[in-house]
Formats: C-alpha cells, structure tokens, sequence
C-alpha cells in the first residue's frame, strides 16, 4: 500500500515538473514575443530614427552595390568602386553629407541584398535591382525611382546569323536557374510556338563557359547584364545582342519601407539629376549657373537666390544647394550615363532611357 | 531492486537522509535524467511542429502550370505547359537514371581496380594505386566543374566530328547509333527481362527436378526456348519493329545545327556520369581489396595446390568469399553515388533538386520542397538498402 503510494506521489511530482517545464518555456515565450511586439510599436510610434538621422550622425552612407557587373558596379583596378549604380550612392552622400566620397559601400549578393536592407546593414539599396509588384509588396521596401530601364535580352555569336528571337528556332539557350528570366524565357519562346532547349546553369561562371564554348547558342539574361559581360569578352565585336526585349526590367535605389525623410532625398537627387541633364545644368558649368542662374526656377533648383534674392527653401532637411553638390561632384544623369554605360554599348539615343524630351522616358516632376 | 529505494526512504528518519537516498540511487538519478531528456526533446518537436503549422506546408502549388523548360527528358514528352509535378518527376527520372547507370559502372570499375589493386603486375598495380589516390583524394564538386570544362573542349557543332555517318561528337552531345522501335520499345524491353527471369526460375526447377525428366532434355535448352518464345511472341504483339537509329547532324533554314536520332549522351549526363563513377569506383575499389585481404592466405595457397590457376582461383575461390563481406559497405557506396547525384546542380544537369529549386524559386514554397526532397531521397536510398539487403541474405546464405 505505501509503496503504491510512494510511486504515485513520484509520479505525480515528475507530471508536474515536466509540466512545469512547458508552461515556463511557453510563458516566457509569449512574454517575448509580448515584448518585441510592444518595442516594435514603441519604435514605429514614438522615435523611428530615421536613416537621414543616422546617416548625418554616422557622417557616413553605407550604400548596398553590386561589385561584378561591369558598368554598373564593379571594383576596378585601382581597388575603387565604380559603375552606374556606385555614383547614385556617391550623389545621395554629397546631397547629405556635402561629399561625395562619404560613402561605404557594401558588396551584396542578389539573394542577400534586401535582407541586407531590411536588417539595416546597409541605408540604401542600388543594386541593379527591379521593381516589381511583389519586391515591393513583400519585402518591406520602397522603390525610389528608376535610374535605368532594362529588359531582358539574348546575346547570341554574331557568326550564328540570329537577327531575331523566331530565327532561334531549335537553338540551345543558357540561362540562369530560379530566376524570371528562365520564365520570361519560356513564356516568349513556348508563346509563339518556338522549339527551343534551355540549359539552365545555378552559377554565372560555367554558364559563360558553356557559351563560349559554343555548347548554346544563346545566352539570356538583363540586357544592360549582357552589355556589360559583352564588353568583358576578347572580342565584343563576335557577340550580338538581339534587339527584342523580352520583359520589362526597371532598375533602381530601394530604401526601408516606412522611411519617408529618407526615401524623398533618394528620389529627390535622382530626379534632380534628371532635370540638370535636361535644363542643360552639368558638371563644369554649375558653378557659373549658381554665381548668376539664368531664372528663378533654376536658383531654385540650386538653392541659390535670384537676382539678388533670398533662396527658395524647399530643402528635405538637408543643405540648400544639395543639387549643386550633387552635380559638381558627380555630374547630371546624361553624364553619368555616357561615364559608364555608353562605353559598354548601350546606346541612349532611341532607348527607354534617353530624356523624355528626346523621345525617352527619362522625366523628373517639376522642382518646384 | 526497483522497491529497494522506497524503503529505504521509509526507513529513513529524517528528512535529510530521505533527500540523500535520492541523490546517491544510481537508477533513480538515471530515470530522472532521461525524463529531462525527453521532455527536452518532446518539447522541441512540439514546438517545431507548431511552428511549421504557421507555415503553408501544403504542395497544392505543385499542380500550377510549371512554367520553364527542362533540357534533359528520358522516355518523357514534357513541356513547359504541363504542372509543377510533371517538372519534378521529370527531375526525378532524371536521378534515377544517372544512378542506375552510375551503380552499375562504379561496380564494374571498382571491382577491376580493386584486382588490379592487389596484381603482382607493376603496371597495373601502380595505375590502380594512383587512380585511387588521386581521384579519393579530391572534392567530388571540383572533379563535377572539371568535367564539365573537359568535355566543353569537344569541337562545338558546328564543326561536329562524325564518325562515318554513324557518330556524331560535338559539345552538345555524343550521339552513338542506337536500336530504335517504333511503338512500345520501353514496354518489349520490361517484357525481356520478365521473361529472362521466368526462364531463369524455370531453369533451377527444371535442374532441382532431374530425375523426373524423363526425356533428357537440358535444363538450359528448356529455358533459352521459353525465353525466344517470349521474345518473339511479345514482340508481334506489341508491335515492336526494330530499326537502326542513326545519329544525323542537319541544319534548319535558319541555320541552326540540330543534332537527331541515335542514343545522345549531353555533357551534362556525361559529367555527372564520370564523376560520380570515378569518385565512388575508389570506394568501391578499396573495399573489394579490404575484402580480398580479409580472407586468410590459405584460401588462394590451397587453391593453388589443388592446381587452379590464377583465373579459377580468383573467380571460384577469392570473389565469392570476398563477397559476403563486400556487400554491406557496397550498399554504403550506392547510397552515397544516388545522394550526391544532387551535387550536379552545379553542371547543369536537371536532376530532381535542381528542378525542385527551381520551383522553390518560382513559387516562393521551399520549406515544403524542401520536405518533399528529402522524403524523395529517403525513399530512393531505402530502396536501394532492400535491394541489397535481399542480395545480401542471398550471398550469405549461399557459403552458411
């Protein structure tokens, strides 16, 4: 009788404390949780440091590149970022921080890059990447504006004869795994009734092999990313890339969702360097447009008075004549452009991406 | 024993004494530790499994429209239209088949090397030696990207080497002369290796029963003609009509170069082949020489002795022994060649992973792919094991 009573009380006792041990580790974490909840309110509610604050404490832009696509991010020989994208980075630090040079930049992987953002390692976010409905739904992003608009492509060997996406009937095309481009690919191909074989490769490395080596006859991916591979070849003249577009592709700076202070100086410099391309504003001759503007709208625009006046303050709580910064140090959208992209082969003249005056569609909402 | 501690608490008079008999039963503390354990542990899967019901764990999205094309397909017609399992038993096919074929060569290979291993030939034993060092000794990625770079250096197409009319060896594909049927050829294949095991089956009945025989009719005439009385009769039934497949190499008016008919062994395939024979063939290679070793000197003395020469004395005396204890660390072997066939994502070769990540991309669904995977591979891999599992217990019972 005592020892069933014995093992009764052990069990008992052993219930208990293994029941114990759940509530205690399932309290503490619904206390957690409580916790974060309540810190992540906290923080939207009462004192989101805005990244403009923390860039001008830091004194310091970290900026998210690419730094192996030739043109557009790349490191080059003398150990220094350059390209398209590192000279939106290097505008948007002399808009902030009056010096263009004031800007760390953080290679990233296409996979890494918007955990990157969201976990704040890095500010800003130019890394050839496209706006898409889902991108800017899922991933607590904002788009800013397009620097570039690209479209897929397909480079194939200019001794093949390809002049068109029909020509390629029964060719061999490589492309790159678990991207839309492999679905771009197939809707255009299988859409208009084109036999084809893709051969689809994880990596860039044994793809660009694989065309080298004649073992497809095509290669597709971003035009702007062929341009700039073409250009890395021996002899670029071999390769062509055809003139179809098979997707729409537009590239540009992101910022954190939710980050508006932030989010209008990006836009704001893009646009701006749009607009000093098309008032004519570049980089030798700002400093003489800014000693005596040619009318208000663009004293305005540099921050400076007219006539004799007192400046227009429409600044986003940074420096009057942030566009000034901007140009003189980096130089307007055309320059930029024609700095990196034209040696490439990418034509502007006729492209999505000459000024909208030009028949582009390369326009920035009146600085007013 | 179990009863010991309890009275010993009851005997106990104070309450210190009591805690000291529960601090110093070895059982006790025993028990008391694993209880920790599993509540520990059933505390983490309840937790992951609550976790995981937050998660959309459904593979409804698999019967969407796939969406992308898939360069290899064997015995399939699939295209881009059909759904996301199409796709994946695609990849799945394509596992199964490098597998086969990669087993069965590695077999082939290792077992040769591994003679070779122990010859008292200088050169083969040197070239065994070094094939095993060197191939061993590397990552099994590396050899996959160095494949794949060697049989790119194939002349591209466009200047395609053909072997009179018969071959065509280009980067895109070493296309061999091949016996084609016109309908159910798959189907008349299964119905010859049904047949060959039924003539087999038939065969050991007929030896087993000898002296019923009363017509002296061998046992194996009986079995071959069971076997062509099969073969032909499927073959009219079917349909069969066998005919000599011949590679061609032509060119569209668009002036694509279009590789036709014939067997086509692809790089990709052809890569992931060679790496995957040559890397596990060393395994395979040092296990049949372990074994050989393992059996003691008397055997091949004593064959010897009874004047059996080299040949006999491998095939009748060394092998079947070595055998019994080849088998388990074989079966290893295949499982390991059938799991790293997913190493040829890198080259290109559309196996089962490399669809299902593609899909995992598309569809944004990777936690359970990632599930389907894995049960995928632990299906092939217990399949395998029953196989040889079955092999085994034939092997062992054969010398017991």
């Amino acid at each position: 009788m005592m020892n069933f009573r014995n093992k009764y009380i052990l069990g008992v006792t052993l219930a208990l404390s293994m029941f114990a041990i759940f509530a205690c580790s399932t309290e503490t974490e619904v206390e957690v949780i409580k916790e974060v909840e309540v810190e992540v309110i906290k923080e939207v509610m009462v004192d989101t440091p805005s990244t403009l604050s923390t860039v001008l404490e830091r004194d310091l832009l970290k900026c998210g590149v690419n730094d192996n696509l030739t043109g557009f991010g790349v490191v080059n020989s003398d150990g220094e970022f350059a390209g398209f994208d590192i000279d939106f980075c290097k505008a948007v630090a002399a808009a902030i921080l009056g010096d263009s040079s004031k800007v760390e930049y953080v290679p990233l992987t296409a996979s890494a890059r918007f955990e990157a953002l969201a976990a704040e390692e890095i500010d800003l976010l130019i890394r050839n990447t496209t706006w898409t409905s889902s991108r800017d739904r899922d991933l607590g992003n904002d788009f800013t504006a397009t620097t570039f608009y690209d479209g897929q492509g397909i480079m194939v060997k200019a001794s093949s004869g390809y002049d068109s996406v029909e020509s390629m009937t029964g060719a061999t095309v490589c492309v790159l795994q678990g991207t839309t481009t492999e679905l771009n690919l197939d809707d255009r191909f299988t859409g208009a009734g084109i036999p084809y074989t893709p051969l689809t490769f994880e990596t860039n490395d044994p793809l660009q092999a694989a065309y080298e080596e004649g073992r497809c006859d095509g290669w597709t991916t971003d035009k702007s990313g062929l341009a700039s591979k073409r250009a890395g070849f021996e002899n670029p003249d071999d390769h062509v890339v055809l003139a179809e577009t098979l997707s729409k592709e537009p590239l540009g700076p992101l910022t954190r969702d939710n980050d508006s202070e932030f989010y209008d100086v990006v836009q704001w410099v893009v646009f701006g360097m749009m607009q000093a391309e098309e008032s004519g504003i570049s980089s030798t001759n700002v400093a003489d447009m800014a000693a005596s503007p040619a009318d208000p709208g663009m004293a305005r625009f540099l921050g400076v008075g007219f006539d004799g006046g007192e400046p227009t303050d429409f600044s986003f709580g940074i420096p009057l004549d942030f566009m000034q910064k901007v140009i003189s140090q980096v130089g307007n959208y055309g320059e930029v452009y024609d700095k990196h992209l034209t040696p490439l082969g990418l034509t502007r003249a006729g492209s999505l991406n000459a000024l909208w005056t030009e028949g582009g569609l390369i326009y920035s909402p009146p600085f007013r | 024993m179990k009863y010991n501690i309890y009275n010993q608490i009851k005997n106990e008079k104070s309450l210190s004494g009591k805690l000291n008999v529960v601090r110093y039963d070895k059982n006790l503390r025993k028990i008391i530790l694993q209880i920790i354990f599993s509540s520990f542990l059933l505390y983490f899967l309840y937790y992951l499994i609550t976790r995981s019901f937050n998660l959309d764990l459904g593979l409804s999205h698999l019967s969407s429209r796939a969406g992308f094309g898939i360069s290899h397909q064997f015995l399939t017609d699939y295209t881009s239209n059909d759904s996301r399992w199409d796709a994946y038993f695609i990849g799945l096919v394509n596992t199964i088949r490098v597998s086969i074929v990669g087993i069965a060569f590695a077999t082939i290979l290792g077992i040769l090397m591994g003679l070779a291993r122990l010859s008292k030939n200088f050169l083969l034993n040197k070239i065994s030696t070094a094939y095993v060092e060197i191939i061993r000794n590397t990552p099994l990625l590396v050899q996959l990207i160095f494949w794949q770079l060697a049989l790119l250096q194939l002349p591209q197409i466009s200047n395609a080497l053909t072997f009179g009319e018969l071959s065509v060896w280009s980067n895109r594909g070493i296309l061999l002369p091949y016996v084609n049927s016109l309908q159910n050829g798959g189907l008349w294949v299964l119905c010859l290796l049904t047949g060959l095991i039924i003539s087999l089956v038939i065969r050991s009945y007929a030896s087993k029963h000898k002296e019923e025989n009363v017509n002296f009719v061998s046992p194996a005439i009986i079995a071959l003609s069971v076997f062509i009385l099969i073969a032909i009769s499927t073959y009219v039934i079917l349909g069969v009509e066998l005919y000599a497949d011949i590679p061609q190499l032509t060119q569209n008016q668009y002036g694509t170069y279009i590789q036709s008919g014939g067997f086509t062994l692809t790089p990709e395939f052809a890569t992931v082949l060679f790496s995957l024979v040559l890397y596990t063939g060393t395994f395979i290679t040092e296990i049949v020489r372990g074994s050989i070793q393992s059996l003691p000197k008397g055997q091949t003395e004593a064959a010897k002795a009874l004047g059996l020469n080299n040949y006999q004395t491998t095939t009748l005396i060394i092998l079947p022994q070595a055998l019994r204890s080849i088998i388990p660390p074989l079966t290893n072997q295949y499982l390991n060649l059938t799991k790293n066939s997913s190493l040829s994502v890198a080259v290109a070769y559309p196996e089962v992973f490399m669809v299902s990540r593609t899909i995992m991309n598309n569809s944004g669904h990777a936690l359970p792919m990632l599930a389907l995977i894995l049960s995928t591979f632990l299906a092939l891999s217990l399949i395998i094991s029953l196989f040889m599992n079955i092999l085994n217990r034939q092997i062992t019972r054969i010398g017991a």
